[in-house]
């Protein structure tokens, strides 16, 4: 059988759905197995939003281990995804550790991911691959802070290979339609350097955030711009993906020397589109 | 009459050809952020630049990308390549480019070399339902006058070093003579990137390292500009 085959090489499985219930985002399903465990849920304002906490009891994703994230949003819900704490990849000589997210959003469903950083400590390898299958008139945005870990010389950027690749589709006539496709590779060059030219350019930490949203127009743009320019990151900010059933995207990426000044750029994004597209409030993760 | 792989490499030259009006004179392809910020003086300077863009994008973008063309088994295969390849572009100005200087390559290359698939690939873009990308088009067209794939991949990488570098030598500037130095260079790096690229999948293409990446977004709100990448 596909699907015991598929559960059977799972190291940690979360699946959740939310739907909407008088106002309020409420799990209509939730499953976990192995080493991903899911907290209670917060509502952290007056929006019906839920808040749900990833955590990885191990304290680590470890070396050739695969991790499933299976999440759905329906219609009118509200999902925020956060973890507890950062994600962990020590020295994986069994292979690269692998997390795998698929996400549906339904019409006007929302989405937030804002993990905690992702550490990849000395001669760790990791793979991050991540589909979103969304409804034109859903919301999604999602953010990534990956920092390198520590070598006992002192030095950093010893791991293997990073790889981040994202792929946001848009459902609609005519069938789903790619609206973007984020990719991340971070692999110290033949030289074995990786602070170098087009690489980490000298800093520590590197982000990333995309938003995908029919409403995005010029003004949100030009703010959400200048938000990036006056950040305390090397940034840049731009419109991407494609034409895919009328929804929009914007992507933003960092260079920066602390997982704080990332963070801080990412929260002022997530709020500004709260704030034009909801009225709701400001992100406040209070880590429980 | 030609024979066939005298044929195919003549046709490979004319389409690789610097000279080629595809409008890559007027794209840097994000040096020129490093030039703004005044990281890129100079030959050492320079030629890290060209060796980390070919290790990058003309490996994981580029050179895949005319190596899925080959491994296409329909031109349904091409199409989705046409749209992946566009969707993973994020910069906009490398996926305006690449959409543009694929448009003319294909113009060019569909007039003088055609075939069911660049045929296709034409009418596509003409109704608006395929974007192209210069790497996509050359991949096909290439692909028809049966020039092998390594061949195919390496002069598209070739040509492209050469039309960003004399870009570098206008606009740095560098001398002629430094320009030539560092295609001589690269010949190497190429060689690797037609190597590697043959042991990547369909996943792979579009992965990129973050710095190259953001300084192809803040060439978008450089002020002064001389590229249009």
């Amino acid at each position: 059988m596909a699907t015991e085959h598929e559960t059977h090489n799972w190291a940690g499985v979360l699946k959740l759905g939310v739907t909407e219930r008088n106002g309020r985002s409420v799990a209509k399903s939730q499953y976990h197995e192995g080493a991903l465990r899911i907290l209670r849920p917060h509502y952290l304002d007056a929006s019906g939003q839920v808040t749900y906490t990833a955590i990885n009891p191990g304290g680590a994703y470890f070396g050739a281990d695969r991790y499933l994230l299976d999440l759905k949003v329906e219609q009118g819900a509200s999902l925020l995804l956060t973890t507890q704490s950062a994600t962990k990849v020590y020295k994986t000589p069994q292979g690269p550790a692998y997390q795998e997210m698929t996400v549906n959003l339904g019409p006007g469903a929302v989405f937030e991911y804002v993990p905690d950083q992702l550490i990849v400590y000395r001669e760790g390898a990791y793979k991050q691959r991540t589909l979103v299958t969304m409804d034109p008139t859903a919301s999604l945005v999602m953010s990534e802070i990956i920092t390198p870990g520590w070598a006992p010389d002192g030095s950093s950027f010893k791991y293997q290979e990073l790889r981040m690749r994202t792929e946001i589709r848009v459902t609609g006539e005519g069938g789903d339609k790619r609206l973007a496709v984020d990719q991340l590779r971070l692999k110290p060059s033949e030289l074995g350097d990786i602070r170098g030219v087009g690489l980490m350019e000298g800093h520590s930490h590197t982000g990333q955030l995309l938003l995908a949203d029919a409403r995005i127009d010029d003004a949100l743009y030009d703010e959400l711009a200048a938000m990036v320019e006056g950040s305390n990151t090397l940034s840049g900010i731009t419109r991407a993906g494609r034409d895919a059933h009328g929804v929009h995207c914007v992507a933003v990426r960092s260079l920066a020397n602390s997982t704080a000044d990332i963070a801080q750029l990412h929260q002022d994004i997530i709020n500004l589109t709260r704030k034009t597209w909801r009225y709701q409030a400001k992100l406040d993760l209070r880590k429980h | 009459m030609v024979n066939t792989s005298l044929a195919s490499m003549l046709g490979m030259m004319q389409l690789t050809d610097s000279a080629l009006p595809t409008g890559a004179f007027s794209h840097s392809l994000g040096f020129e952020t490093y030039m703004h910020r005044e990281e890129l003086e100079d030959e050492a300077s320079f030629s890290a630049w060209m060796r980390m863009f070919v290790e990058q994008q003309l490996t994981y973008t580029d050179a895949l990308a005319i190596r899925m063309v080959y491994a296409a088994h329909s031109f349904d295969d091409v199409a989705d390549l046409d749209e992946l390849v566009t969707a993973q572009a994020l910069p906009q100005q490398i996926r305006d480019g690449g959409i543009t200087m694929g448009k003319r390559l294909l113009s060019l290359a569909s007039a003088s070399y055609p075939s069911e698939w660049a045929d296709a690939y034409a009418a596509g873009v003409a109704d608006g339902s395929l974007y192209s990308h210069q790497a996509v088009v050359w991949g096909v067209i290439a692909r028809d006058l049966e020039v092998p794939v390594d061949e195919a991949v390496a002069s598209h990488l070739y040509a492209t070093v050469i039309s960003l570098t004399q870009n570098a030598v206008r606009a740095i500037p560098l001398g002629q003579n430094t320009g030539q130095r560092v295609i001589r260079a690269a010949q190497e790096w190429i060689a690797r990137a037609v190597e590697e690229s043959a042991a990547l999948d369909e996943e792979d293409l579009g992965a990129i390292a973050p710095g190259l990446e953001i300084a192809q977004m803040q060439h978008e709100r450089q002020r002064a500009r001389l590229f249009m990448s």
